[in-house]
């Protein structure tokens, strides 16, 4: 083949390949090395009766034969080219930087265990909106391969592609299928850990999971699904890091045992009241321990988890009755009677040890009992309720 | 009787039979496609065949390096391929049979 029939074949090449260039990359390099060898191989036949017009009149128009090719291959019809207006290009930059900041969102909630929920729920209600957008709207997906950022980000992609360390992944590609289930299955996992956190987001990452399944096969064909299947990755990828993260520490807590019992935080019955010398009780108590840590307890509300827990007794005591759930702050539920308020007591009452043993008749002077401590139980406790 | 239209719903059937006995590359499947007979088929249709095929799991790949031009992408039929072609080979042949006997002695 000459020179002249070289350039206008490439010509024939070029034009093929811009009538394909919404497809994924990956999909229109597999599909030049293949039907582009056939053209080639074809314009070499010809020989020297070779031009332009003969291979057109042989294989048909470059856009023709890439529209058969595509309508043979099941791939998407072709996004008419639209007039790049401001909204449009506006529109475009949104779904495309919501895809990005929802994969890396997806990312960042499944490693931190399900950290920061109300930022998760924002970045992924604005990344659902782009996902939505790209299905909804025809022309946006070309939009969003319009944009500057888009091209360059694909030409780094492209050049990685073809670079030497990268390339040994190629032949990767074959495990493709096994990685989609093992995305799902981490996804699924995330899922768990969020239903256990009594987090909204688990409905949404269940439907992740399934749509992720999809999203595998469907990704290479057409680039809409990318919507799906970042996110996806980015879930199954922090997933994967809070799994290895998590059992790194429970080797380490294993080795470290004896340790770090003594660094686990002391527990607390679920509620403590607290009394004066006269039988008062105290509200807005903070207790602490010997090191001066606060000893928190963990309080379910009528609304199920407080947001944090904290350290201040008592807590409002939770009370079901026919009038629904409520919540009583502060006052205890029994009233109790105190020894030492008699100066007499002071000097043969053991320690003002609280005693589970309850009196049926309060009797708010303690002095009138005989003065021998083992008959008469320091304290009192009455329940009123 | 325009072949073409009838081309379309059995040219998965016919790129995977052509298949069976030998892995070959686009152009290959082309010759012999009409070298079988069917001359009205397309190229870019056999090639987009190939990669919905491919795709689709039914076909692995393979490039082998060619001394002059460019490489060539061979395609060969792996156990689901030969699995789909059994089943589509089944429909086609009742299917066929059912048209056989539509027409009788008319045709």
């Amino acid at each position: 083949m000459n020179t002249q029939a070289n350039t206008e074949v490439q010509h024939y090449l070029d034009a093929m390949r811009g009538a394909l260039s919404d497809l994924p990359a990956a999909e229109v390099g597999e599909i030049m090395d293949d039907a582009g060898a056939h053209v080639v191989e074809v314009a070499e036949e010809m020989g020297d009766e070779f031009t332009l017009a003969a291979l057109i009149d042989r294989l048909g128009t470059p856009q023709a034969y890439a529209q058969e090719l595509r309508a043979a291959a099941g791939y998407p019809p072709p996004a008419p080219a639209a007039p790049a207006g401001v909204r449009p290009m506006l529109l475009a930059r949104y779904t495309l930087w919501s895809l990005v900041a929802g994969t890396l969102m997806a990312f960042a909630y499944a490693a931190s265990g399900g950290d920061s929920q109300e930022l998760t729920v924002l970045v992924g209600l604005c990344a659902a909106a782009g996902t939505l957008l790209v299905f909804r709207q025809k022309d946006l997906l070309a939009a969003v391969g319009r944009l500057p950022e888009t091209v360059a980000l694909r030409d780094v992609l492209r050049r990685a592609e073809r670079s030497e360390p990268l390339r040994f992944l190629t032949p990767l590609r074959t495990f493709q299928p096994m990685w989609w289930v093992a995305r799902a299955l981490l996804i699924v996992a995330v899922g768990v850990l969020a239903y256990r956190l009594r987090s909204p987001i688990v409905l949404v990452i269940v439907t992740l999971a399934f749509l992720s399944m999809v999203a595998g096969p469907k990704s290479k064909t057409d680039r809409r699904w990318l919507w799906i299947s970042l996110p996806s990755t980015g879930l199954a990828i922090g997933g994967l890091l809070l799994i290895f993260s998590s059992m790194t520490s429970w080797l380490f807590y294993e080795r470290s045992a004896p340790v770090s019992y003594n660094t686990a935080p002391p527990s607390v019955p679920d509620n403590i009241y607290v009394f004066d010398k006269d039988g008062r009780p105290l509200t807005d108590v903070h207790l602490y321990d010997e090191d001066g840590r606060p000893l928190d307890s963990p309080w379910y509300g009528c609304n199920g988890r407080t947001a944090r827990d904290d350290n201040r007794y008592p807590r409002p005591r939770v009370v079901h009755d026919e009038n629904g759930c409520r919540e009583i702050p502060g006052v205890p539920p029994f009233t109790i009677v105190i020894p030492g308020t008699d100066p007499a007591f002071t000097t043969t009452a053991p320690p003002a040890t609280p005693s589970p043993q309850p009196s049926t008749t309060p009797s708010p002077q303690p002095s009138a009992a005989p003065p021998t401590t083992q008959s008469v139980p320091p304290t009192a406790v009455v329940p009123t309720s | 009787m325009d072949t073409s239209q009838l081309l379309k719903g059995v040219l998965d059937l016919a790129v995977l039979a052509v298949l069976r006995k030998e892995d070959g590359y686009g152009y290959d499947v082309l010759r012999r496609l009409r070298q079988g007979g069917l001359d009205g088929v397309g190229d870019a249709s056999v090639y987009g065949t190939l990669r919905r095929l491919y795709n689709a799991g039914l076909l692995t790949s393979y490039v082998v390096p060619s001394e002059e031009g460019p490489h060539r992408k061979y395609y060969s039929l792996n156990e689901p391929g030969r699995a789909r072609l059994l089943d589509s080979g089944k429909t086609w042949k009742s299917f066929a049979q059912a048209l056989d006997d539509l027409l009788g002695e008319g045709a």
